[in-house]
């Protein structure tokens, strides 16, 4: 099976990292349903033209999380997601994201204000444009 | 998946009247690909045929799955290799396919014939034709059947993909991956090609002029070059010609480039990005490096130490 995951080879974020977020997102959204059976770790390896190493990774990152579970010989599947883990991992990307964009005004030496100022212009433009 | 080697290398030297390999210290992780990447010439298929026991080493010793190189009986240990030479041999020319897969069975227990039927199929290889007939690509297809039918455990790819045309690679490249899933299964390879390398191999170690500069974990190598385009935070600081980037931690090459920025080759992304935002250097733009321009790179630091 083929997983919607894209790699920007220009990011400063680690492979893995990249990989995980996305994964991560597709199943705390539901669009990769409770059982579904993953790509094996060489397979998704090679549909990403990444390592094993990395896929690995990325697998037991989740499987900690209790996002996947793996049966011995016969692969990884999508675990059972709970109602509250699903509001806390929906909400864990966002604080994520947030965070790295705060870092990124500190790095330009933005004041308090001024990342305020931005952050509130950006949530009235996408309310406004989604109605 | 197992963590053990499926090769070790220790201290082997070959001494040639013009060219000295070694002293290379190398081991393979068990169920990885691993590509040896270098140059021609810098001792890649040497290392090949001294671990098959082909050529003696003049000093070192080897392991190859479990089984010490040199000693005793290698029936055992050979009969888990499937090993594709760089170049063809020229004696079977005058053999059909058929009558060369009649002989190589023979030495096999595990020779499964379906499956090199099947390899038959998927490569559009006609093993009635005589060896001689084949065309070369034809030809390298029929090789790699024949290294694969009796399901090595260890698989030793001298420039597996020459003479292959793009839809045989692609193939070649399936196959290959298909052949690694059962996970305890070994790639030894070298290879010329940068997309074959990025799309198979899980290692990949650096061979120049008879040494091995380093062996890396292929994400993490491409994650740690970079190319930073930078510049100061603050345009009033020292120009950028009054600062020595050289010293930087990380950085392996450093230029001017336009509109007052400096470009940066590093070996170590997050290194040289911390120390940036120390220096209050702001990056500009950032660009991933080919596995050619590391090499390249590389070689060019090699030549001064």
């Amino acid at each position: 099976m083929w997983l919607p995951i894209n790699i920007n080879e220009n990011s400063p974020e680690p492979l893995y990292h990249q990989i995980e977020v996305q994964l991560r997102a597709l199943i705390v959204s539901g669009q990769l349903a409770e059982g579904t059976l993953l790509p094996s770790i060489r397979e998704l390896a090679q549909m990403l033209k990444c390592s094993v190493i990395t896929v690995r990774r990325v697998y037991q990152d989740l499987e900690s999380e209790g996002l996947l579970r793996t049966r011995q010989g016969t692969g990884t599947f999508v675990a059972n997601v709970q109602e509250e883990d699903r509001d806390r991992q929906r909400t864990a990307s966002v604080i994520e994201a947030v965070e790295a964009a705060v870092d990124a005004g500190m790095r330009v030496q933005l004041t308090r204000e001024e990342m305020m100022q931005i952050i509130v212009q950006i949530l009235d433009k996408r309310w406004k444009e989604n109605g | 998946m197992m963590e053990s080697n499926a090769i070790a290398i220790r201290g082997v030297e070959q001494h040639h009247q013009h060219f000295r390999l070694g002293p290379i210290n190398l081991d393979i992780a068990e169920g990885f690909v691993t590509a040896i990447v270098g140059p021609n010439g810098s001792g890649k298929s040497s290392t090949f045929r001294i671990l098959l026991d082909l050529t003696k080493p003049d000093a070192g010793s080897m392991t190859v799955l479990g089984y010490k190189v040199g000693e005793g009986d290698d029936r055992e240990w050979k009969r888990q290799i499937g090993y594709l030479p760089e170049e063809s041999s020229k004696e079977d020319s005058y053999l059909r396919g058929s009558e060369k897969a009649a002989f190589v069975r023979q030495w096999y227990d595990g020779w499964d014939v379906n499956l090199y039927q099947d390899l038959l199929k998927r490569f559009e290889v006609d093993d009635s034709l005589k060896i001689g007939k084949m065309s070369k690509g034809m030809r390298r297809k029929f090789e790699l059947a024949l290294v694969m039918a009796h399901k090595p455990k260890l698989l030793l790819l001298d420039e597996p993909s020459s003479g292959l045309d793009p839809i045989a690679w692609k193939s070649m490249i399936e196959l290959l991956h298909r052949y690694m899933e059962p996970g305890d299964r070994t790639i030894l390879m070298t290879s010329h090609i940068v997309e074959e390398v990025r799309r198979l191999a899980d290692f990949i170690v650096f061979m120049v002029r008879g040494q091995v500069l380093g062996k890396y974990e292929k994400d993490e190598l491409f994650q740690r070059w970079q190319v930073l385009f930078v510049a100061p935070m603050n345009p009033a600081s020292p120009s950028i010609s009054s600062v020595l980037p050289s010293a930087w931690p990380g950085v392996v090459e450093a230029e001017p480039a336009g509109g007052g920025m400096l470009r940066i080759v590093t070996e170590n992304a997050e290194l040289t990005e911390n120390a940036l935002i120390d220096m209050n250097y702001r990056i500009n733009t950032r660009q991933s490096l080919t596995l050619d321009e590391i090499l390249d790179a590389l070689m060019r630091r090699g030549a001064y130490v």
